[in-house]
């Protein structure tokens, strides 16, 4: 292992060396509202805060609004036209691993045959670089679902943070290729390098891998969701749901097709022209993206749609926890 | 371009007043500038704000609105209601940024043919002067540079758990005797967190909490589909919360042969990590001034709270109202960017909506598609379209619980609209929202001698 390790001494300089190179770098920086990725200018406007950022870096890959094609009216005419998909080729740094586990797991649904052409040409661009975590955030829970504070899933460049610098190593090819483009930041590791600390363990205990689809009949979600208000809040910062619904935005000589985020938990997202709604409860809404983070993943994915990132938690107005649940759900409550 | 642009203006206007003068002007042959698309609507009191932001959101550099004279109403009091309406309505375009002379009102009779041409000229002329809408356009001005307010947040204090036993006792009491099958209140996770709890047994009652973590306002689960919103209930509020109980009266959704409100005593809930709630800085109610039941401090149970006195304006703590009068005192263009910056981080997740308890429409216009009443999508345009009407139907409702911004992943303030508007609403129509029960919602009724002298 340390043969393929290499020192970077600090962020800065690798986020100044990569926009200089070309690269469009898109990293947790300062700005109004919560913490989350942005396009920075300059390294100065970095700013890693010590646990994931309150917005994944989702956004980026997967806009919350999409224009899909735009129309114009020529009498009875319809012209379609394409729109602008993004050239440039972009670093995401300092993610943490959760967040590339994340991305990991929007490439298993959106690059899936048949390919979301969209997500695709963003992420076909995109080289990931995560900072591995030093601490445990309040609600994380990312050893619960297989995954931990140094995980390489999903990352092309996992950082170490070690005392002095980062312990660097390339895990994909896209990562190698990355590394060896700024190879004057890095230096060889030898027996003096300070080793990689220990790995937090966030307090969640493992193994939540139990088929829960026998839950569904469950009496306890009737329990166990009265509360929640179904405001979408969870999917809206969840690094994984990828939900969405097609809306026209028209106007008399043409408009715009959008792709916008949706969520499983609002009452319109399956309700359908009859008014009728097979979800017909708040309860049913908020099983489904339990069970689906939980359950039916692993059937369709083979891995829960989960990385324990606590973000939904942080953000629940009503303090719905998905960890909680999950706990509860294993011990076949 | 610039030299080729002409504005274009939509009018919604009257059917009986306005819309004939429009007619009398063209049979009369007066000439007027030809940049007017005429909307026909029955009254001016059918004139939604809604259709003059959508004709902005649609590409309208200006929005011209008019109907009959006061007194004249064919409905006799439409335009009565209108008038409120773009009191409030004006107000806010101009906090946002936008210049007001893009919308401007007028009373236009069915003899005043001169009347309307002179209008929409100077209307033409008006926006002309001002230049194409830039609203919506792709390069926005940087946001001003905004050190938030810290606003003083002394740290909370546990009340008497006396107060959460005599809790108890009550709600058990009130499950026992079949006086309510539900009581909405707090408790606990089995991680220990303090969330919104409904007992519908004696022994559940147990199981109530009431502690400085009881920040969520309950009143939201009396409505629509949730689970307090049929049956005998008793729900317990705080003096915040009571206010929203106020307005839900106030609109018929709260029926009180139904619905008990435990009343607590209540001197300030935990926004985050130990600290007081904004909202609580600047309470006037630790006593509700609305419930059945009145659980003290000391724990004592009291059938009456007359020692509670009614609120008296708008819970905005100093460092809110400084916020607002910040904004206010910003550039124009300042300000726009300070709310494209803001509202644009809105990925329409509607927690906003879900959390508060005042949005209780059975379907909101947002989720409407035929007709497509809010622009769909979270860029800019879907954005300020869902902010500014959202901001617009709660205008004068809201009881500034916090519960919105709460809520919102997204951190947008929207408690600085709602406390600009709280102020207008105050000033112009002379009510503070969550007060009186027996009063008719502001813009549900009208006064004959409200200002127009915006209205030309």
């Amino acid at each position: 292992m340390s043969e393929k390790l290499l020192l970077l001494n600090d962020l800065h300089s690798f986020a100044d060396a990569l926009i200089k190179s070309g690269f469009s770098v898109v990293a947790p920086s300062k700005g109004p509202g919560p913490s989350r990725f942005r396009r920075i200018g300059s390294a100065s406007e970095l700013l890693m805060p010590d646990v994931n950022t309150e917005i994944p870096p989702k956004e980026h890959l997967f806009p919350p609004t999409e224009p899909l094609l735009f129309f114009r009216f020529h009498g009875t005419d319809v012209e379609l036209l394409d729109p602008p998909l993004p050239a440039e080729e972009t670093v995401f740094l300092g993610l943490r691993p959760c967040d590339a586990a994340g991305i990991a797991l929007l490439d298993a649904v959106f690059l899936a045959d048949p390919k979301d052409s969209f997500y695709e040409a963003r992420r076909s661009k995109t080289t990931l670089v995560s900072v591995a975590c030093t601490k445990v955030g309040e609600n994380c829970f990312c050893s619960a679902v297989g995954l931990s504070p140094h995980s390489r899933t999903g990352s092309d460049v996992l950082l170490i943070p070690v005392e002095g610098g980062f312990l660097t190593e390339a895990v994909t090819e896209k990562g190698r290729t990355l590394l060896e483009k700024h190879s004057g930041l890095f230096q060889p590791t030898d027996a003096s390098t300070p080793k990689p600390p220990e790995v937090p363990r966030s307090a969640a205990p493992e193994g939540l891998d139990k088929d829960f689809a026998e839950l569904f009949a469950a009496p306890y979600w009737q329990d166990a969701a009265k509360r929640c208000l179904g405001c979408g809040a969870c999917a809206s910062v969840c690094p994984t749901c990828h939900c969405f619904d097609i809306v026209d935005d028209s106007g008399a000589r043409g408009g715009v097709r959008l792709r916008c985020w949706d969520a499983c938990g609002l009452e319109l997202f399956t309700r359908h022209a009859s008014g009728h709604n097979p979800r017909p409860n708040q309860p049913a809404r908020f099983r489904q993206r339990l069970l689906h983070k939980f359950a039916y993943s692993r059937k369709s994915l083979g891995r829960p749609l989960c990385v324990g990132c606590g973000r939904c938690v942080d953000t629940c107005p009503v303090g719905m926890d998905i960890y909680e649940v999950a706990v509860l759900m294993s011990q076949g409550v | 371009m610039a030299d080729t642009w002409e504005p274009r203006i939509v009018a919604f206007v009257c059917n009986w007043c306005t819309y004939a003068g429009a007619d009398l002007a063209g049979t009369s042959r007066r000439t007027y500038a030809p940049n007017v698309r005429i909307v026909r609507l029955p009254c001016s009191g059918r004139i939604d704000p809604r259709f003059i932001l959508r004709a902005l959101e649609m590409g309208a550099d200006g929005v011209l609105v008019s109907g009959c004279h006061p007194g004249d109403c064919h409905y006799t009091k439409g335009n009565y209601y209108a008038r409120r309406r773009y009191i409030v309505f004006n107000s806010l375009l101009d906090f946002l940024g936008i210049e007001p002379d893009r919308v401007r009102f007028a009373w236009v009779s069915a003899a005043e043919g001169g009347k309307w041409a002179e209008l929409v000229d100077l209307t033409v002329q008006a926006v002309r002067a001002l230049g194409p809408l830039k609203l919506f356009s792709q390069e926005a001005s940087l946001p001003p540079e905004l050190e938030p307010i810290e606003p003083q947040k002394p740290q909370s204090t546990a009340p008497d758990p006396r107060q959460e036993l005599a809790l108890r006792q009550t709600a058990r009491e009130m499950l026992a005797s079949g006086e309510v099958e539900l009581v909405v209140g707090y408790g606990r996770t089995s991680f220990g967190k303090v969330v919104p709890f409904f007992a519908s047994s004696p022994e559940q009652a147990e199981e109530l909490v009431w502690n400085d973590m009881c920040v969520h306002n309950l009143t939201t689960y009396l409505t629509g589909e949730r689970p307090a919103a049929t049956g005998k209930v008793a729900v317990v509020v705080k003096g915040c919360d009571a206010r929203a109980a106020v307005g839900l009266i106030q609109e018929g959704q709260l029926d009180r042969e139904r619905v008990k409100l435990i009343g607590m005593e209540c001197h300030g809930v935990q926004s985050e990590c130990g600290q007081v709630a904004d909202k609580c800085t600047a309470c006037e109610v630790t006593t509700p001034h609305l419930c059945d039941v009145l659980i003290a401090s000391d724990g004592s149970v009291w059938k009456t709270n007359e020692a509670a006195s009614t609120p008296t304006r708008f819970p905005a703590s100093d460092a809110l109202r400084s916020e607002v009068q910040r904004i206010a005192s910003l550039p124009r263009e300042q300000r726009l960017a300070f709310w494209r910056s803001e509202l644009s981080r809105c990925v329409r997740c509607y927690a906003c909506r879900a959390v508060c308890p005042l949005c209780y429409c059975q379907t909101c216009a947002a989720d409407r598609t035929r007709p497509q009443y809010v622009t769909p999508g979270c860029d800019w345009r879907g954005a300020f379209s869902w902010g500014v009407t959202r901001a617009l139907h709660v205008a004068g409702r809201c009881v500034g619980c916090g519960e919105c911004v709460r809520a919102c992943p997204q951190g947008i303030r929207l408690d600085i609209l709602q406390a600009f508007l709280a102020d207008v609403v105050a000033r112009e129509l002379g009510y503070v929202a969550g007060t009186n029960p027996e009063a008719l919602p502001p813009l549900s009724t009208f006064r004959p001698d409200d200002r127009q002298d915006f209205i030309l």
